[in-house]
């Protein structure tokens, strides 16, 4: 037994495993205490093997696990009769962070009319909420926005935390910022949540700041580990990856979290909590910024295609002008937007703005659907980058297919009108009026 | 006294036209240098074929190109006689008529005879069966025409009177000797003498107004026409030339005085005679691009602002921009397909294709202005090396079902450059699948590069993108050097064109040949087991390739691969061969949207007169562009579109 | 007067593939860019500057290769490029990245008044679209983000107009000067640069920051600085090339099927 202790316990030399690095941003570069890594042309490290003294410290910072140590042969033998682990580094938990608690929602709105994604957060706050067995609050604030603390309610909350003042009537980054930072700083929530809209990401990125704490962007899952941190995980890469971050060492953890994602949160409106009404002194005449005019977009088929979620598109499959009106009804309800391919342009159904493709727009929706489109690559280069694409088309062998992420091989005129059938039943299923779907969400993480 | 003042007159004249042509030169000279004096002889023998022949004139099917023949001929014969008129009016004492040989008045006198015809003839075409465009019944040419009819007649006139007056021999002058008796034989003697004066001053004045006002007319040509094709290019004008990329320097041509001498010899050249417009895929299908007024317009630009640059002083009229007459407008530059079919009908072999793309280039390269859709198209050739941005490691994609080797050097004899088309298009895919069937099933042993393949570059120097296709073709050569590749099979006649002409200007000698070439070659040496009319593919109706026909001059060997594949020859359309008409894709129109009439649908439709099953192409482009000029005709399902080496992929055994 | 516009060099992720088999990232023959919505950031800096005559900074954190990056900036008609590389500033996340990004601006301030600061909308691989606000919120600017044009810039009254695109509308906002505007690729149409401005800027060089210069506390910036870690990085399940209700004539059925998919998936709640 002596002996065996006397051998020095070999620490290898770490190196890279062809193919995993993603060139993450030199993590492992800039954690390596012995500057014993280089990064080349294309982000991946270079270890100097010399340089290198073993400390596994690139290992465990590297998100990809692209890096593993390496021993020789003879230190692998060594290895292999050394049975005793080290003792595992004991984490150090900052001892401020424990005085934060519970989980905060902010419930986005506007002028007054709240934003879905606000209830699919209360929704998958009430489960954080539980796992960490502590209180799930809102965060409300606005001009005469007093409703939305009991709808809040409804979906779960059981506290909000309310400023109402004029001075908060349009959206503007200073004042609700200034109020968010108030209320986080003297009731001191553990964990932030708001959508990953357009407006929760303008304001979220100022909070974080202001705070000096860690914000995880546009989320598409959230979890507590065992040690009761958040673990977020959202797409990167252009959705290519998924990464899983924390926030471990300053409070609150926020995220933004992506729209249609979570599931809402069940309404029951006789449910109650109680309301901390808070004002905060803030003076027009003080702030920077000033709203001058809203515009109304206008609905429809006006909307505009490089900036549409969804967009149905159709091609010369659709044998005629007047066909196009099915392909409306479904964008209708979808809130989103017609596009074509350029044999309807040529056709005269379309107008040439509409055309997609190679001397079209570019456009990268969430999800494009071509109806009765071949898929030349003059049309490809403009929609294959949507984050999904539904085709439908009769010929099973159309190029189209190559690109779908989903694909109905069939007649447009009954898969269409079917589609919008299913779609309107689910709607009036839920009990909702028609339009009020996913159309309030505000523009979220992508164009 | 007399003498004195025909000297004086004459002198004057004569001075004057040498002034004018002296000024003209000198606006010449303004252009760049360019070394078109080397190869004397092959230029002699183009003069020779081109100009003493007529071949241009005649051929194309341009009905009157007879008359032109015959007023040409006519006028070198007057050339002597009026050359031997202007000494004596100069120096009326030392020479006279009779030092011609009189063997030589007889052919003198049938040459009036045939260009006065010839004359008449023209006017009168001029006015019952006018050209395409309409300045062609302009004044200026019926004042040349009258000065040339009113010449002949002063000739006639003078010699008759001669004639009659006894001064004259009559033997060897027909014609004169017929007007002399027929209406000059009862003329009195001392009448005739003012009429032998009258005739002579007539035909003096006609003669020195016509060269006065040759340098200011169209009809320059007469004096330019000659040296215009002694110095016209000797190869095929398949390629533009190199640019320097040095800072400082100005890149294309944005002021006329950035052409060569010989772009503006080109222009004073012109005839007019709208050959290049008739055949012009843009100008028939109504786009603003006429090739015809791009050469006149910049003739009209160097007559404007050349005495400015002359005297170092800014031009008053812009080459490119929206000047009315003697400006060429973007739209007109970006028009061009760069088929090639103005400069294979010019009599006069004026070069249009190279001055659009270096006008092209000056917009590109100096002022970055060029159509929206093209941005796109220049971010994704300069980054991603393919027309649509695609990632390389797509390249293989079309070969996911078959077992295709890369290229060893060493092991493998030929590369396959599939190309863009070839390796991305849905469609072209399939043509690329069918060659590497048929190298197979000829035993030729070939490789593929894959995803280190790059994109020749051929669109990016159509259209004027000078500097990224300089770089694209450093880096291509970089890999095909590298990687010891002498022989390359390329898909589309535009690689086949770039690889071939373009990089030889990098000092890059490569054996290139395009696929139709190498199945031909395979069927001729019977290395291909054909079943001969395998598959059904009905009346077969052939397009050209402008880069392969016009620019590389390979017309036959299509249309003798389908003749061996179908056992009868294919038909032709009513353009073809070196008149085809383009399919309209190239010269970086692939990239482009097109307004008005599509060339694409025209042709399809001159297609469907012969009543075809199958349209037989030879290139990615054509074969887009048909498909959907067929789509777009509503014809696709009775008229299908294959690659030669389709055809002869369903008809192996 | 300055404006400076923030770029991000950023691998194309359009082009990034995922392996079939592994589910690692193809990162082979992907090349580096500038960031898509900075681009449109870069090119309005040059219309202000074309229409107000500021003088365009562009600046960048990363690595030491970023310098092509910003030759092609200058290409385009920048009158500066700054680099801010360290070792030290490697592994940021957003809060991080401001941080250094802010006081590189600060620093650019103490020669030249800065008027405004343009920032992309989003980057194409982080995704955050937090940099713009956390640059904004440290320097105490004006933040406007999603701004699809800009109105007017008033130098005299120290005031700009910006139109923000929002959910179903559009808003107008005024401002004070200095500013931080996150921009859409909407708001403008890129140009291309010119041989003789791409002859220039290859002989360019950017201006090189690093820590040494900047002299930031180690705390405050790199992975040190960063509130976020990344822990773990997989590949996503994707569902591609899937043929629904194959075979399945009512189209009825086959719609179901697919719509269902769909809220399953998550992609489409109603
Ligand atoms: C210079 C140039 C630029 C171009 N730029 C663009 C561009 O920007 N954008 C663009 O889109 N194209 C562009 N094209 C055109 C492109 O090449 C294709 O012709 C075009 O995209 C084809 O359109 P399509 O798919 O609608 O028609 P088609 O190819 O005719 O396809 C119609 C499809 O509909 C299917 N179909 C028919 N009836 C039904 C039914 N009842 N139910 C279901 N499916 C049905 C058929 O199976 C077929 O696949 C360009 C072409 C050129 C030459
Ligand atoms: C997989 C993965 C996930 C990540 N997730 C998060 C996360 O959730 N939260 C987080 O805080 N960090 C995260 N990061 C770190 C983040 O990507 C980096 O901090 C990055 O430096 C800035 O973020 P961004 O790319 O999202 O920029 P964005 O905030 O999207 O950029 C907006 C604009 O800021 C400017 N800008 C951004 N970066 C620079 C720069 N380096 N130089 C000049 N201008 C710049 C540009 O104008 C850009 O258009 C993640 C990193 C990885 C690899
Ligand atoms: S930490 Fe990992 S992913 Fe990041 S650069 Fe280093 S090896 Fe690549
Ligand atoms: S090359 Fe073709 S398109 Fe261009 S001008 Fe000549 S004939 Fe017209």
């Amino acid at each position: 037994m002596e002996e065996v202790k006397k051998v020095k316990k070999p620490r290898g030399i770490a190196h890279l495993i062809p193919g995993k690095c993603i060139a993450c941003g030199a993590r492992c570069q800039s954690d390596c205490p012995e500057d014993a890594i280089e990064m080349n042309d294309k982000g991946e490290p270079i270890i100097t093997a010399v340089k290198c003294i073993g400390c596994k410290r690139c290992v465990k910072i590297c998100p990809a696990q692209a890096l593993e140590m390496y021993f020789t042969p003879e230190e692998q033998k060594i290895l292999d009769t050394m049975t005793d682990k080290a003792p595992e580094e004991a984490e150090v938990v900052e001892p401020g962070l424990k005085e934060y608690r519970g989980v905060w929602i902010f419930i986005e709105h506007t002028e007054g009319k709240p934003a879905t994604v606000s209830w699919e957060l209360l929704g998958e706050g009430a489960k954080l909420a539980k796992t960490l067995n502590v209180e799930l609050c809102s965060v409300v604030i606005g001009e005469n926005v007093e409703h939305l603390c009991q709808e809040s309610f409804s979906y779960g909350a059981s506290k909000v935390y309310l400023i109402d003042a004029p001075v908060f009537h349009h959206y503007r980054t200073e004042t609700f910022f200034r109020g968010i930072c108030y209320l986080v700083e003297k009731y001191k929530p553990e964990i932030l949540l708001m959508g990953a809209t357009g407006m929760g990401r303008d304001l979220a990125g100022a909070v974080a700041t202001k705070l000096q704490t860690g914000l995880t962007a546009d989320c598409t899952g959230l979890d507590i580990d065992e040690k009761g941190y958040l673990l977020q995980t959202r797409p990167a890469f252009g959705g290519n990856i998924m990464a899983t971050i924390m926030t471990e060492k300053t409070r609150p953890q926020m995220s933004t979290v992506r729209p249609h994602v979570m599931e809402l949160a069940k309404k029951d409106p006789s449910r109650i909590g109680a309301i901390v009404r808070e004002s905060i002194d803030i003076r027009e005449e003080e702030l920077p910024t000033r709203v001058i005019e809203v515009i109304e977009d206008a609905s429809g088929d006006q909307l505009d295609l490089a900036g549409a979620e969804i967009i149905v598109s159709g091609g010369r499959g659709m044998c005629g002008m007047e066909n196009f009106s099915i392909l409306q009804e479904l964008a209708d309800e979808l809130g989103g937007s017609v596009g074509c391919s350029r044999a309807a342009v040529e056709a005269g159904w379309m107008p040439p703005e509409r055309q997609v493709g190679q001397t079209g727009k570019t456009v990268r929706p969430k999800i494009y659907i071509a109806c009765g489109i071949s898929g030349a690559i003059q049309h490809l280069v403009g929609m294959q980058s949507s984050d999904l694409i539904i085709a439908i088309n009769q010929d099973r062998n159309a190029p189209i297919f190559e690109v779908a992420t989903y694909g109905i091989v069939g007649d447009v005129f009954q898969i269409v009108p079917a589609m919008t059938e299913r779609i309107r039943e689910l709607k009036s299923k839920k009990g909702g009026s028609p339009k009020n779907g996913s159309s309030n969400n505000g523009p979220s993480g992508k164009e | 006294m007399f003498i004195y003042i025909s000297t004086i007159i004459f002198a004057v004249a004569i001075l004057l036209f040498c002034w004018s042509c002296y000024k003209r030169f000198r606006l010449l000279m303004l252009g760049k240098s360019v070394d078109r004096f080397k190869d004397f002889g092959p230029r002699l023998k183009n003069v020779i074929f081109y100009v003493f022949g007529q071949r241009c004139t005649v051929n194309h099917g341009y009905r009157f190109g007879w008359n032109h023949l015959v007023l040409f001929w006519s006028f070198m014969f007057l050339l002597i006689a009026n050359t031997e008129f202007l000494f004596e009016g100069l120096f009326p004492d030392s020479v006279s008529f009779s030092m011609l040989p009189v063997s030589l008045y007889i052919l003198i006198e049938i040459a009036s005879v045939l260009a006065l015809l010839a004359v008449c003839i023209a006017m009168l075409r001029r006015l019952a069966f006018p050209p395409s465009y309409i300045e062609a019944r302009s004044m200026d040419a019926f004042v040349i025409l009258g000065l040339i009819a009113l010449l002949m007649v002063a000739f006639f006139g003078l010699h008759a009177s001669e004639i009659a007056k006894g001064e004259l021999e009559a033997t060897f002058m027909p014609v004169s000797n017929f007007v002399a008796s027929t209406l000059f034989s009862d003329v009195k003697q001392e009448t005739l003498n003012d009429y032998i004066e009258a005739f002579w001053w007539l035909h003096a004045i006609v003669l020195l107004a016509f060269l006065n006002y040759l340098p200011y007319s169209k009809h320059m040509h007469i004096l330019t026409g000659i040296p215009n094709v002694f110095f016209k290019s000797l190869t095929k004008v398949n390629t533009q030339i190199r640019e320097d990329f040095k800072k400082g320097n100005v890149f294309g041509v944005g002021q006329i005085n950035l052409f060569t001498w010989k772009d503006l010899m080109d222009s004073y050249s012109c005839t007019e005679c709208g050959r290049c417009s008739d055949n012009c895929p843009a100008t028939n299908t109504g786009k603003s691009l006429n090739p015809r007024l791009v050469i006149h317009d910049i003739k009209a630009n160097l007559l404007k602002n050349g005495p400015f640059f002359d005297n170092k002083k800014a031009p008053v009229l812009p080459l490119i921009g929206k000047g009315g007459e003697g400006s060429v407008s973007e739209e007109v530059l970006w028009s061009c397909t760069t088929c090639g079919a103005c400069m294979e009908v010019c009599p006069v072999s004026i070069e249009h294709v190279p001055k659009i793309v270096d006008m092209r280039r000056n917009l590109v390269e100096m002022n970055a202005k060029m159509p929206g859709e093209l941005l796109t198209f220049f971010e994704s050739m300069e980054q991603r090396s393919n027309p649509w941005g695609i990632v390389p490691s797509d390249r293989v994609k079309w070969a996911t079902d078959i077992t295709v080797k890369p290229f060893e050097a060493g092991k493998t004899e030929y590369l396959f450059y599939v190309g863009c088309f070839g390796a991305f298009d849905a469609r072209s895919r399939k043509v690329s699948l069918a060659i590497s069937k048929i190298l197979d099933a000829g035993g030729i042993s070939w490789g593929i590069l894959g995803k280190d393949e790059l994109c020749c570059g051929d669109s990016m120097r159509r259209l004027g993108n000078e500097f990224v296709f300089d770089r694209m073709t450093k880096d291509n050569i970089k890999i095909l050097t590298d990687k010891g590749i002498k022989k390359i099979i390329t898909q589309c006649p535009h690689c086949f064109n770039t690889l071939k002409n373009d990089y030889r200007q990098y000092g890059l000698e490569l054996e290139v040949i395009h696929h139709t070439e190498l199945i031909n070659n395979l069927i001729k040496a019977g290395k291909l087991p054909l079943n001969v009319n395998g598959a059904d593919l009905g009346n077969v109706v052939i397009h050209d390739s402008c880069y392969l026909g016009r620019y590389n001059g390979l017309y036959d060997v299509p249309r003798e691969v389908i003749s061996s594949v179908t056992g009868r020859a294919a038909t032709e359309m009513d353009r073809c061969l070196e008149k085809s008409f383009c399919c309209g894709a190239g010269g970086g129109r692939m990239w482009m949207e097109e307004e008005g009439k599509r060339i694409n649908v025209t042709r399809v439709e001159e297609a469907l007169k012969k009543d075809p099953k199958t349209v037989c192409v030879s290139c990615p482009y054509c074969l887009t562009m048909f498909e959907d000029g067929l789509k777009s005709t509503k014809a696709d399902d009775k008229v299908q579109v294959l690659d030669v080496a389709e055809i002869v992929s369903m008809g192996l055994k | 007067m300055l404006v400076i516009t923030c770029v991000k060099q950023v691998p194309d992720t359009t082009q990034v593939r995922v392996d079939p088999v592994t589910g690692t990232l193809i990162r082979d023959g992907v090349p580096f860019i500038i960031n898509p919505y900075d681009t449109h950031a870069l090119e309005e800096g040059l219309r202000l500057k074309e229409k107000y005559g500021f003088r365009t900074v562009v600046i960048s954190m990363g690595p030491p290769n970023t310098e092509v990056t910003l030759k092609k900036a200058i290409a385009l008609g920048a009158d500066e490029a700054v680099l801010l590389s360290d070792r030290a500033f490697g592994g940021a996340d957003t809060l991080a990245t401001s941080q250094v990004l802010s006081e590189a601006i600060k620093k650019l301030g103490e020669k030249e008044e800065v008027a405004i600061v343009i920032c992309g909308r989003q980057t194409i691989d982080g995704d955050t679209a937090q940099v713009g606000p956390g640059i904004a919120t440290r320097l105490g600017y004006s933040q406007l983000t999603l701004v699809d044009s800009i109105e007017s810039v008033d130098l005299k009254a120290k005031k700009i107009r910006v139109r923000r695109k929002l959910e179903g509308r559009h808003e107008i906002v005024e401002a004070k000067l200095p500013a931080m505007i996150a921009v859409l690729k909407e708001i403008n149409s890129l140009r291309y640069p010119t041989v003789p401005m791409r002859l220039m800027a290859e002989d360019s060089k950017a201006t090189l920051w690093d820590n040494k210069i900047m002299g930031l506390q180690e705390t405050t910036i790199g992975l040190k600085g960063s509130a976020t870690q990344v822990r773990k990085i997989f590949s996503p399940q994707r569902a591609s090339g899937e043929i629904i209700g194959e075979g399945l004539k009512d189209p009825k059925e086959v719609s179901r099927l697919l719509i269902d998919r769909l809220m399953e998936k998550h992609v489409l709640s109603l």
